[in-house]
């Protein structure tokens, strides 16, 4: 059965494989080419031909159509350069983790479709100047996810790899598809105890399929930063539409702020940790990080409590939401409040009554700004004070609400003390919680 | 004169032709040239990637594209996210599928029941991808010409690549206003029996993109590539031919150059030469060509993942109307035009204008305005350059005899020359029309000079003094009459 294609033309089909050169006879009319597959988009009756022309086109079937094959697809494609260039185990040693992005993907010309590199030598293929950087001798996949599908234990098994090749490498590149990646990066600084070397995580907005790929540029700089003196986890993506720099952002610090731009990651509240251009030149953009220390060993930390829920309050927004969740059986709560934290105080349908009840019942609730930047406060206004004074919600600092989410499930994972979890919540952890609002850290 | 045939000539044409429609081929933007500053240049580097240039030495172009640094402007209305690669493409504009499909009825070309969209590699920058993206719309179609049937091997949809500002070295800018346009492809198969012929079926094939009302204007949206080989020579493929008069003189050329290279071959006996003969040349302006690096044809195309196939069923195809064909076009316009006229507008530039001017005013006044005035004036060094709306007030003045057509050649130069409005060239040219009153006071006036011609009734003379004055601001008809009367009394 040939996948995407309809019953009739797999029956017109039988003993044809993806790649045979065919001759369709439909009518009076004769084409003549390459099978190729179907994607899940189009008709499932048309029979993709590929002409020698190179075109594509899709022959409808028809009742009474022929289909003859004239050649067997041959063998496999060419086999790709990539065997002549080798790593030089004299420079610096990094390992590649690979999660299922498209960034360590590979297209097949013939068909268009995306395989997983196996070999970090595949790499080479495209990026042959990786081999002046550094020695990837190490390429592990704990896993093949879309980033929209990975979860909290894909994020146990990434960190759990992480630490592993940590303790026997200079530094760490993940990639991973860029929807989530923030997630990933929050959840990677707060599970890897102990760390002093760079994780960088890495992804590209336009996938390698494309001479004009993000994913080249991004790489090189991500492998430069892992050999660097910065031990942190962070990302690594375009500082700008131009192929020109990277910045390398912390893991907490950061965040998808646009669908499709290849500088769509940017620093919040903060400026990003370095500018990496390819040629090795790095600016150190952020005095406060952690420097590279070598002597000390890494940990996997990664109890985790999933039952935690982010959510949101807008005008007219229902609390109902909350008791939803708490007969789901959840453990906490970020709620994205308005401006400096509000949620609905004196409104019709007011959030302040469930959220008094939920804190009773030993269940933090957290509240970080949907604003994205800015800092939450918990006196300035009436309802503020109504918010954080009476119910007890815990005022997110200026934390991400998607690190927020991320840290609250990892706290809960170790303690469910509504005091200790308060108090862990503001303390920083993993360079989550700026001390300082700085001016020049907005937009950036 | 050179036997085409005897010397196994042959020879097959792929034009390219811009089109007018509103938003760009795969996205918003407004498909033209922007007059504006750009408002962004952006630096981006391309590289191979692995195995998608089939037989090409993947390392060699590697080296070739390691140092080039392409910056692209961009423009406040002709660019977005999407020219810049910032963005995946929206869907196939919808515009330009029907103008595609027309064309391939009209040349009776197969279309396919699925369209696929392809990504045809570039690498010279002019595409910001690093692709083109491409679909054939027809198959095996055929143009009929006075030197019988020539196939059509295939038409396609394409996305115009991006202008070249300047290069330095390695650093190549481009702007980005180009990218995107909607461009149709026709090539022909190797049916062509000599030069004269090639530009036949140029010509031929440009009308009937044109017959769709909805080809660009002007220089450079029109582009023809020139496949040519003789017996014992190669196919070598000549691209970017602009001027279509070019045309016969280049591949004359090129001719001449293979045969030289042949000549060569047999003196040296050796294969050597003919081997090393390079297959794509670029046309330069003086009817020669240049080298430029040769690409690999099919392995240059893969899918577009990023666009679904396009379905056409009956209901779509029901849809496209043939426009009316140039034939049909000549033969309604030789109602009213003597025949030569007819084909001069026909292959005019302003054959749009005309179909819409034709019909409120003097078709052989709009038509000789159109064509022989212009070319006139272009010919004298003058840029014609008036849009259509101030055609229409020129001639409505002449309607309206407030000018004398006459005086038309004269505004139309002064309007391109100064950038004026109609009514401000008339105003200045003093070329109003003068009123009969006004008329008998200048031809009084004359006469009162040149007693002694009046005595003598030399009526040639004088009318020549009178018209001296007055070319241009009234009709010569009137002149005499007045003439005539002023003298009898």
């Amino acid at each position: 059965m040939l996948e995407n294609y309809s019953k009739q033309v797999n029956r017109l089909l039988k003993n044809i494989k993806i790649g045979d050169r065919v001759l369709v006879k439909k009518g009076k009319k004769n084409y003549e080419g390459f099978l190729m597959p179907r994607a899940d988009t189009g008709d499932k009756d048309s029979i993709v031909i590929k002409l020698d022309s190179g075109y594509n086109i899709g022959v409808k079937y028809e009742r009474g159509m022929k289909i003859k094959k004239l050649k067997r697809a041959p063998k496999k494609t060419v086999e790709v350069e990539y065997k002549k260039i080798k790593f030089d185990p004299n420079k610096p040693r990094v390992a590649m983790v690979t999660t299922g992005g498209t960034i360590a993907s590979r297209v097949d010309y013939r068909t268009g479709g995306v395989h997983a590199l196996e070999k970090p030598e595949e790499l080479l293929a495209n990026i042959p100047e990786l081999k002046d950087i550094a020695y990837l001798k190490d390429v592990s996949s704990p896993l093949k996810k879309m980033s929209e599908d990975i979860d909290y234990k894909d994020w146990q098994k990434i960190a759990k790899e992480v630490a592993k090749q940590v303790n026997k490498n200079k530094g760490v590149i993940v990639t991973h598809g860029t929807d989530t990646m923030h997630f990933t990066s929050a959840a990677l600084s707060f599970m890897l105890k102990n760390l002093y070397k760079p994780v960088v995580i890495v992804g590209s907005q336009r996938s390698p399929d494309r001479g004009s790929s993000d994913s080249f540029m991004n790489l090189i700089c991500a492998v430069r930063i892992a050999t660097s003196n910065i031990g942190e986890v962070g990302i690594c993506m375009h500082g700008s539409t131009d192929d020109h720099y990277c910045y390398f952002m912390r893991g907490t610090k950061v965040r998808k702020m646009h669908t499709t731009r290849r500088d769509a990651f940017r620093s919040i509240n903060e400026m990003p940790l370095a500018r990496i251009f390819p040629d090795g030149k790095t600016d150190i953009l952020n005095k406060r990080y952690k420097k590279r220390d070598d002597s000390k060993g890494v940990v996997a930390d990664i109890k985790f409590e999933p039952k935690v829920a982010l959510l949101k309050v807008y005008p007219n927004s229902d609390p109902e939401i909350l008791n939803f969740f708490i007969k789901k059986g959840y453990r906490g709560f970020v709620i994205e409040g308005t401006g400096m934290g509000h949620v609905p105080t004196s409104a019709k349908k007011s959030w302040i009554p469930p959220i008094k009840k939920i804190t009773k019942d030993g269940i933090p609730v957290v509240i970080a700004p949907q604003t994205i930047y800015g800092r939450i406060n918990p006196r300035v206004y009436t309802n503020l004070r109504i918010l954080f004074n009476e119910t007890k919600a815990i005022p997110g600092e200026d934390m991400l609400p998607e690190t927020a989410y991320v840290k609250l499930g990892w706290v809960l994972g170790h303690t469910k003390n509504l005091e200790k979890v308060r108090e862990l919540m503001l303390t920083n952890i993993a360079g989550e919680i700026a001390e300082r609002s700085e001016i020049d850290a907005f937009l950036v | 004169m050179i036997d085409y045939k005897k010397i196994g000539f042959k020879c097959g044409l792929e034009i390219h032709n811009r089109l007018d429609t509103k938003t760009k081929l795969f996205c918003n933007c407004k498909p033209r040239f922007s007059e504006k500053q750009p408002i962004l240049i952006i630096k981006r580097k391309l590289r191979p990637v692995a195995g998608e240039l089939g037989q090409v030495d993947v390392a060699a172009m590697y080296e070739y594209l390691r140092d080039r640094t392409f910056f692209y402007n961009c423009y406040n209305e002709e660019t977005c996210l999407i020219c810049i690669d910032e963005e995946p493409p929206r869907v196939i504009n919808k515009e330009v599928l029907e103008i595609a499909l027309q064309i391939t009825k009209m040349l009776k070309a197969d279309i396919p029941n699925e369209i696929h969209i392809m990504r045809k590699i570039v690498i010279d920058g002019s595409n910001v991808c690093s692709f083109q993206r491409t679909a054939v719309v027809g198959l095996n179609g055929v143009l009929g010409t006075s030197l019988g049937k020539v196939g059509i091997t295939n038409i396609c949809l394409e996305e115009e690549s991006a202008g070249i500002v300047k290069q330095d070295g390695d650093e190549i800018t481009y702007r980005l206003d180009r990218l995107g346009i909607p461009l149709i492809e026709i090539g022909t198969a190797p049916d062509i029996k000599n030069p004269e012929h090639a530009k036949e079926v140029a010509e031929k094939l440009g009308m009937i993109v044109r017959s769709t009302g909805k080809s660009q204007r002007g220089i450079g949206v029109t582009r023809q590539d020139v496949n040519v080989s003789i017996k014992g020579g190669k196919r070598v493929e000549i691209k970017g031919v602009q001027e279509l008069d070019m045309l016969p003189q280049l591949i004359d050329n090129e001719i001449k150059r293979q045969q030289e290279i042949i000549k060569k071959a047999e003196r040296e006996n050796s294969f050597l030469p003919i081997q090393n003969m390079a297959t794509t040349r670029i046309a330069k302006e003086d009817g020669t060509t240049k080298y430029t690096r040769p690409l690999p044809g099919g392995e240059r195309l893969y899918p577009e993942t990023d666009l679904a196939p396009i379905i056409i069923d009956k209901k779509l195809l029901s849809k496209i109307r043939i426009p009316e064909t140039w034939e049909q076009k000549a033969k309604r316009f030789s109602k009213f035009l003597p025949k030569e006229m007819v084909n001069q507008i026909i292959k005019s530039e302003y054959l749009e204008m005309f179909e819409k001017l034709h019909k409120k005013y003097d078709p052989l006044l709009v038509a000789s305005t159109l064509t022989s005035t212009t070319v006139y004036l272009r010919r004298s060094g003058i840029d014609v350059d008036v849009s259509e709306e101030q055609f229409d007030e020129l001639f409505s003045c002449v309607k309206k005899k407030e000018v004398s057509k006459e005086a038309i050649p004269e505004i139309l130069e002064i309007m391109s020359k100064e950038k004026i409005l109609v009514k401000d060239a008339i105003e200045e040219t003093g070329l109003k029309v003068l009123s009969e009153n006004q008329l008998r006071e200048i031809v009084r006036k004359i006469l009162r000079k040149h007693k002694d011609l009046v005595e003598k009734e030399r009526f040639s003379p004088l009318m020549g003094l009178v018209m001296k004055e007055v070319r241009g601001r009234i009709a010569g008809n009137m002149v005499a009459k007045v003439l005539k009367e002023e003298m009898k009394k």
